[in-house]
């Protein structure tokens, strides 16, 4: 029977076709539930990410399959609220499953591009560039530093050479006992075999072909390339500085760079490069290499240059040392070079200068490496002028703030004058332990400005002149290297944080938007700390140590120097790779915009868009409550809202909207229990937003309004009722006033993931040309909200997410304003600039402005 | 990092996933601590009876001599040393055994370098009678 009933049910709604408003909401905060509980666990496995736990493999296993059953469950009942709209759903997370896990164990190494341009490969790519060339990739992405293009032949390149040699077997026992932490004489019959074999091996045909089409598309004539080794684990917790082969003056012909790069490949398996696996890696990192070919530049002088001088770690100084013509000889150390230490800020004073005597320069010419001498009276000259070294130094400077720690750079002026930076790789400053046991005592000396406040969002050490931040506005004038201090935390920040030293906010979690992408950023960030845009001066200098969770006053040179040893290298430590990995398919957020294209099923790149595709659609299901009203009205449901300004808005409640105590079909304000929606309504009648000025109407407009209102009305669901459904949480608020319409949605709980506001709005009486204008004031408005806005023609379309319930209640008070200051206000919007005075005037929160200017 | 007279005070990190010795050795050698590292636990047992350490970390679940046994082994040596068992599963049958064989504290994996300092400081106090 009770089956029998369940169907009757169903058809019986199948037929009326509609839910009750009571169900739809009930479904939504279903889906509400579900996204919260995995957005909880994408949280967690971020914050793993920060520096400031220890996990394991397991645990992201672990974490795994409890994110996808639960973003599974989200998904069914987005498909139960809005009647099974999304079939390709459930598979496309299917997917998303085999490729975290993919990433968790590390993909088939044959798999992936043989050949990539650098300005093709994006940070963060290091399974296909390896640590020196991925460096690399960075930086020619620095408007501010001058890279030579080039590309890469990659880590899979170089399973598919061992591969087509046949060499795969004797490598897999090879790196086997390697990571047993075999003795060195045990394993050296197959290292040289594998040297050998690389040495002798034959690129496969699609390699060749690969490779043929880098060198075409590179494009650079006849200029000459330098092969350099990029091995797997190279440049980034280890340097392997000079253990594996390279190669300069090679030729830009598919034959001679296949030469190189085997050459190269085959340092892997070098003695030296041995002996330093085995003493810096026992059972760790991967035994691979890719090689980095690159233009060669036209040298006239080139060297190295650390951003700390080791000599003298605290000194605050760097140190330059070059010669003649091309670089190599001076990173070997073959030929006597000038050194410089300069000051670390400006005007880059020069400290000390050892002019040696130059009687070599390294030259690549038609046949490859010459020998020059210089010419008599450069020999016992400086190679760099002041002005030069200014320039570097500036160079080197902003490379460090850019790294976040200490760097040991190859540079080059070439024959243009032009600066050339060749390879950043991290520097280690050896720091004894005497010295670390005096750093404690040293950092006494320090203003202490709160210690153990707020949570890690980052680790790090950042120093620099406090910046504070209140409106989107701010973050136009922040200048490089600031410390970003600001009461709230805010996604916007992504727009300079490449450039900020560290950030600090009051408020705020370390498994925001923002700390998410302090985290892809590697920016140090504290969050929560209490007072803190109160208790610094803008421009006064602070250091935070995101390591030890202290801000000290001042510059802490002690902390500076040692950045090395921070957060920094340890998060690019192999398991931290893999969790970055893993969080590319779970935590990054790829579907941003919901008005763009992309925001669809397969645009659904990682667990964290797919959270995002379903809460939009399950509030989409929402708003289109409020505009049916046949649904609404019938029900018997409606009570009518008495307001002191003439709006007449029909209320319905779905549960704690309206107190109980209100009796009778109509209600006041003061019975209005509904938190986002009190909010809107203490807005509409915040005193003199509701200005009660004629709006003088052009024929134009009115001619306008004549022919394109009716026009709408019978197109769109124009017409009719202002309606209000309302819960405790909830609004969906649709009217229309005079001739525009406005949508208003909103969920305001304790849960700030929960909220956000969608508002919609339409139309106007006024010329076509007026009401756009309007249209991109309200946007200019509500921009400084942080709103993600569409406009098109006199459609604004707004979206808000995120904020916590007195920040929902503030904007939605705004949202309430400036319905009622928007009001027929596109009649008197002659041109942009009084467009802009109005929008200027609101944000002053000068409303009665309108009818004075 | 208090210091035992002129000593540091020695540091064993025993754990199957090298992360967690790697991390750990990392974070104490630069509080002072002279730290040793592990991936396999024979050879820590090994090195404690060379000389023995006054804090051992170790994880729970390791193959072939797993954290129990390690516990029993240094605490037959050298009862005075403090162990901390780390582990991935919070399992209490585990958890009474260890503090009936007499180990310090007890932590789950994942957990905040902020959770093991504390740790390891309570097993400093502990050692110099302030517990």
């Amino acid at each position: 029977m009770g089956a029998i009933k369940t169907w009757i049910h169903k058809l019986g709604r199948s037929l009326r076709g509609k839910d009750t408003p009571q169900l739809v909401f009930r479904r939504f905060l279903d889906v509400l539930e579900h996204n919260n509980r995995a957005l909880e666990i994408i949280a967690d496995l971020g914050e793993k990410g920060s520096g400031d736990y220890i996990f394991d493999h397991h645990y992201i296993e672990q974490s795994l399959d409890d994110l996808h059953a639960t973003v599974t469950a989200s998904a069914r009942a987005l498909n139960t609220l809005c009647r099974h709209r999304f079939p390709d759903l459930e598979p496309r997370l299917e997917e998303l499953r085999r490729e975290a896990r993919r990433a968790l164990r590390g993909g088939d190494p044959l798999e992936g591009p043989l050949v990539r341009g650098l300005d093709d490969l994006r940070p963060g790519d290091w399974d296909l560039t390896g640590g020196k060339a991925g460096h690399l990739v960075e930086l020619r992405r620095d408007p501010r530093v001058l890279v030579p293009p080039g590309f890469v032949i990659t880590v899979p390149a170089f399973f598919r050479l061992m591969r087509h040699a046949g060499l795969s077997e004797r490598y897999e026992a090879f790196a086997a006992a390697i990571a047993r932490g075999a003795e060195e004489a045990a394993v050296e019959a197959e290292r040289a075999a594998l040297e050998r074999g690389v040495l002798e091996a034959e690129p496969p045909p699609e390699l060749q072909a690969a490779v043929s089409a880098g060198l075409e598309d590179l494009a650079a004539g006849e200029a000459l390339l330098a092969v350099r080794s990029s091995a797997v684990e190279e440049d980034q917790e280890f340097s392997y500085a000079g253990q594996f082969h390279s190669e300069l003056g090679v030729a830009p012909r598919p034959g001679a760079v296949l030469a190189a790069y085997r050459r190269v490949a085959a340092s892997l398996f070098s003695r030296s490069a041995l002996h330093y696996h085995r003493h810096v890696m026992p059972g760790e990192g991967e035994l691979a290499i890719a090689a980095c070919c690159q233009v060669m530049v036209r040298a006239q002088v080139s060297g190295v240059a650390y951003t700390v001088d080791p000599a003298e770690p605290l000194a605050e100084t760097m140190l330059v040392v070059g010669a003649w013509g091309y670089g190599a000889a001076v990173v070997e150390g073959a030929i006597a070079a000038d050194s410089f230490v300069l000051g670390k800020s400006e005007p880059f004073r020069v400290v000390r200068r050892d002019i040696g005597r130059k009687e070599k320069a390294l030259e690549y010419g038609e046949t490859g490496e010459e020998w020059r001498r210089p010419a008599p009276g450069r020999r016992t000259a400086p190679c760099l002028s002041d002005a030069r070294l200014r320039r570097l130094a500036a160079c080197l400077v902003h490379l460090e703030n850019r790294y976040r720690r200490p760097l040991d750079v190859e540079w080059s002026f070439d024959r243009d004058g032009r600066l050339f930076i060749l390879q950043a790789r991290p520097l280690r400053v050896a720091v004894s332990s005497r010295e670390r046991r005096s750093l404690a005592a040293r950092l006494q000396g320090y203003q202490l400005l709160a210690e153990g406040r707020g949570k890690i969002a980052q680790q790090g050490i950042g120093c620099g002149p406090v910046f504070k931040v209140d409106t989107g506005r701010d973050l136009e004038s922040f200048p490089d290297n600031a410390v970003l201090v600001a009461r709230r935390d805010s996604s916007r920040f992504v727009k300079v944080m490449e450039r900020a030293a560290a950030i600090l906010t009051e408020t705020g979690t370390p498994v925001s938007h923002m700390a998410t992408l302090c985290r892809e950023m590697q920016v140090p960030c504290i969050v929560g700390v209490e007072n803190i845009t109160r208790r610094v001066a803008p421009g006064e200098e602070i250091t935070v140590d995101a390591d030890e969770h202290r801000i000290y006053r001042g510059r802490v040179v002690e902390l500076l120097s040692f950045r090395a040893d921070s957060g920094r290298q340890l998060v690019t430590g192999r398991e931290f790779r893999v969790l970055r990995k893993v969080l590319r398919k779970v935590s990054r957020l790829n579907l941003v915009d919901p008005l763009l294209d992309n925001f669809s099923v397969e645009g659904c790149a990682s667990y964290h868009d797919a959270l995002r595709f379903i809460h939009e659609n399950a509030v989409r299901e929402l708003i289109e409550l409020g505009r049916d009203e046949g649904r609404l009205l019938r029900r018997n449901l409606a009570r009518h809202l008495d307001l002191p300004v003439p709006v007449g808005i029909i209320v319905i409640d779905i549960g704690g909207g309206i107190a109980s105590s209100a009796a009778g079909r109509r209600v006041g304000y003061a019975d209005i229990l509904s938190e986002p929606f009190r909010a809107v309504l203490e807005g509409m009648l915040f005193p003199g937003v509701w200005h009660r000025n004629t709006m003088q109407v052009g024929v134009r407009d009115l001619m306008s309004s004549m022919f394109s209102a009716p026009v709408r009305a019978v197109a769109g669901r124009y017409t009719g009722h202002n309606i209000a459904i309302i819960g405790a949480n909830y609004v969906n608020l649709c009217f229309r006033l005079g001739y525009h319409f406005n949508i208003i949605d909103a969920y305001c709980s304790d849960n700030e993931r929960d909220n956000h506001i969608y508002y919609r709005f339409l139309g106007g009486a006024s010329e076509f040309g007026k009401r756009a204008r309007r249209a991109r004031m309200i946007e200019h408005i509500l921009r400084e909200f942080d709103f993600k806005i569409k406009v098109r023609g006199d459609l604004v379309i707004a979206r808000h997410g995120g904020l916590t319930r007195p920040d929902m209640k503030h904007v939605l008070d705004i949202i309430g304003r400036l319905v009622g200051f928007t009001r027929q206000l596109d009649v008197r919007l002659e041109s942009d600039a009084v467009a802009d005075y109005f929008a200027e005037a609101f944000l002053r929160g000068e409303y009665e402005v309108v009818g004075k200017e | 990092m208090k210091m035992d007279g002129d000593r540091a005070y020695r540091l064993l990190v025993i754990d199957d996933e090298s992360i967690v010795g790697k991390r750990l050795e990392q974070i104490f050698a630069k509080a002072g601590y002279a730290v040793e590292a592990y991936t396999d636990p024979a050879k820590a047992l090994e090195a404690a009876e060379r000389q023995p350490f006054d804090i051992v970390v170790t994880d729970l679940k390791m193959q072939e001599i797993d954290g129990l046994e390690v516990l029993r082994r240094i605490k037959a040596v050298h009862p005075a040393t403090r162990v901390i068992i780390i582990t991935g599963y919070a399992e209490m049958d585990t958890a009474d055994t260890a503090f009936s064989e007499g180990v310090f504290d007890f932590i789950a994996k994942p957990f905040r370098l902020d959770e093991i300092k504390s740790a390891i400081l309570r097993a400093v106090r502990d050692l110099e009678g302030r517990g």
